[in-house]
C-alpha cells in the first residue's frame, strides 16, 4: 500500500507515526542505497543510535509496505534498500515539521530566559 | 559465548518468525547477526532484539488479516457475553422451560417446603461482589483514606 495512493494529500506528515527508527532509516537511505548492516553502522555514526536487528527489519518492512523504500535485487544474501520518490517527499515534509517545532522550542527558551 | 553457540541461538530465535518473513529475510538476518557478533555486539542482545521483532511480526495484523481479526474479536465478545448471561440468569425461567410445568412447579414447591432452597447463581455472584466491595471499603477506611466514594 503506497502512501501516495492512500493519502493523496500532498504535504501531510506521514512519518509522524512510524517511529524514530523508520525516520533514521529514511535519512540514512537518503544518501545512498544500503543493506541492513550498512544501515545499522550509518545510523550509529549519524545519530548515535544503535538499532537492534529486529527493530531494523520491522521498520524496513513497514516502510516498504508504505511505498517509502524499495528493495533492490539481492547482492549475495543481502538486500540493499533504496528510498523512493514518495519516501523522499515524506522525509522532506517530516524534517520541515521537525524544524518548525525545533525553532518554536528555541524561541520559547530564549524568551523565557531559562 | 563462542560463535557456534551464538549462531545456534540466533538460528533458534529466527525460527520464531513467521515463514513468509524467514523466506524473505532469514538468510540476510542470520548473516547480519554474524557480522554484529563479530563487531562485539553480545549475541544475547541480538537474540532479544530478534525475539521482540518476531513477537511484533506475529501481533501486527497484515492488511488481509484485519477482517478475520475483527471477526475473531466479535466471536470472543459474543462468547464472553453468553457466559456472563448464563452466570447472571435467574434460575426460575430455565425450570419454566420444562414441558411438564405444573408438575415441575408443584415438585419444586414441595422441595422448597421440605428443604431450604439454595440461592441461584445470580444471587451468589451478587453476594460475592457485595462482600468484596465491603472488604475493600474496610481496608481503605483502616488505611486512613475513608473518603466517600
Amino acid at each position: 500500500m503506497a502512501v501516495g495512493r492512500r493519502d493523496g494529500r500532498a504535504g501531510q506528515d506521514v512519518l509522524r507515526r512510524v517511529g524514530e527508527a523508520s525516520v533514521l532509516i529514511l535519512i540514512s537511505l537518503a544518501g545512498e542505497p544500503r543493506h541492513g548492516y550498512a544501515l545499522i553502522q550509518d545510523i550509529k555514526e549519524l545519530a548515535g543510535v544503535e538499532l537492534g536487528p529486529g527493530t531494523l527489519y520491522g521498520a524496513l518492512d513497514r516502510l516498504e509496505r508504505l511505498g517509502l523504500i524499495e528493495s533492490l535485487p539481492a547482492e549475495d544474501r543481502r538486500h540493499p534498500y533504496r528510498i523512493t520518490a514518495p519516501g523522499a517527499a515524506a522525509l522532506r515534509v517530516h524534517l520541515d515539521s521537525l524544524e518548525r517545532v525545533s525553532a518554536a522550542g528555541r524561541l520559547r527558551l530564549r524568551l523565557s530566559g531559562t | 559465548m563462542d560463535d557456534t553457540r551464538a549462531a545456534r541461538l540466533i538460528g533458534t530465535v529466527l525460527r520464531c518468525y513467521p515463514a513468509r518473513w524467514r523466506r524473505r529475510h532469514g538468510d540476510e538476518a542470520a548473516e547480519l547477526a554474524a557480522l554484529l557478533v563479530r563487531d562485539g555486539t553480545p549475541a544475547g542482545s541480538i537474540a532479544c532484539s530478534y525475539l521482540a521483532g518476531a513477537a511484533r511480526e506475529w501481533l501486527t495484523p497484515l492488511p488481509g488479516r484485519r477482517l478475520s481479526a475483527a471477526a475473531c474479536a466479535l466471536l470472543v465478545a459474543a462468547c464472553a457475553l453468553g457466559v456472563s448471561t448464563v452466570l447472571l440468569a435467574p434460575p426460575a425461567p430455565a425450570r419454566a422451560a420444562s414441558t411438564s410445568q405444573a408438575k415441575a412447579a408443584s415438585t419444586s414447591q414441595a422441595h422448597c417446603r421440605t428443604a431450604r432452597c439454595q440461592p441461584g447463581p445470580a444471587v451468589r455472584v451478587a453476594g460475592v461482589i457485595s462482600s468484596v466491595s465491603h472488604d475493600l471499603r474496610a481496608i481503605i477506611s483502616e488505611a486512613g483514606h475513608g473518603q466517600p466514594w
